[in-house]
């Protein structure tokens, strides 16, 4: 159970409609239960949390409609 | 090779801008950790083990989920992170944060770095490359 960023996440869910609605495939900023803003590229959105907020938890995420999962085939992972 | 697999030998860093950040603020900069990391063609994105992100003092900057060979959507911290391999070469990319069974392995490259470069596994003669 993550601990860190479930705020975030719930504000991303919060606001997720509006967002797709504008900025869909593009890099949403969040920090606590604040927009920051929306980017066009993830590296873009990972800068301005850092230079904006400084080394603290931040979420970034594309927004989509649908999450894909990343893949592994790996037996290596404890999850 | 047939027995370990493709393993390399990387250092892992904190990503260039979280060292800006931290040099403008005064703050000291996490030593490069060195980890031995596996090349993985069946991964979508890389892997580091957790404890290296604490050594790091590396914060999350996002949350994604991941299917494994025993589990679905699970979710999992990603963070901003350089790998550092041999002659010199440096790739930046958002890794994810799992844990990883066995102590020999603490990162696998995923295709998410392997898109830059090119990687041959020549298999009869036990070797292997990979080149950016």
């Amino acid at each position: 159970m993550l601990e860190i960023l479930i705020r975030e996440l719930q504000t991303y869910e919060a606001n997720k409609s509006g967002l797709i609605g504008k900025s869909k495939g593009k890099f949403v900023l969040i920090k606590d239960n604040q927009v920051v803003g929306v980017f066009d590229t993830r590296i873009d959105a990972i800068r301005q949390g850092y230079e904006r907020l400084g080394n603290v938890p931040f979420f970034v995420k594309q927004i989509v409609e649908i999450d894909i999962p990343q893949n592994f085939t790996s037996n290596l992972f404890g999850v | 090779m047939q027995t370990v697999g493709p393993v390399v030998e990387v250092r892992l860093a904190i990503g260039t801008v979280v060292e800006e950040v931290l040099q403008r603020s005064g703050q000291s900069i996490p030593t490069a950790v060195q980890a031995l990391a596996m090349i993985d063609t069946g991964a979508t994105a890389t892997v580091v083990r957790e404890d290296i992100v604490k050594q790091l003092n590396l914060n999350p900057v996002g949350i994604t989920l991941i299917n494994t060979p025993s589990s679905t959507n699970v979710q999992c911290y990603e963070y901003l992170m350089r790998l550092l391999f041999p002659n010199n070469v440096i790739v930046e990319s958002v890794v994810i944060a799992a844990p990883l069974h066995g102590q020999h392995i603490q990162c696998l490259i995923g295709r998410d770095v392997l898109r830059h470069g090119v990687f041959i596994y020549t298999g009869y003669i036990d070797t292997f490359t990979l080149s950016f």
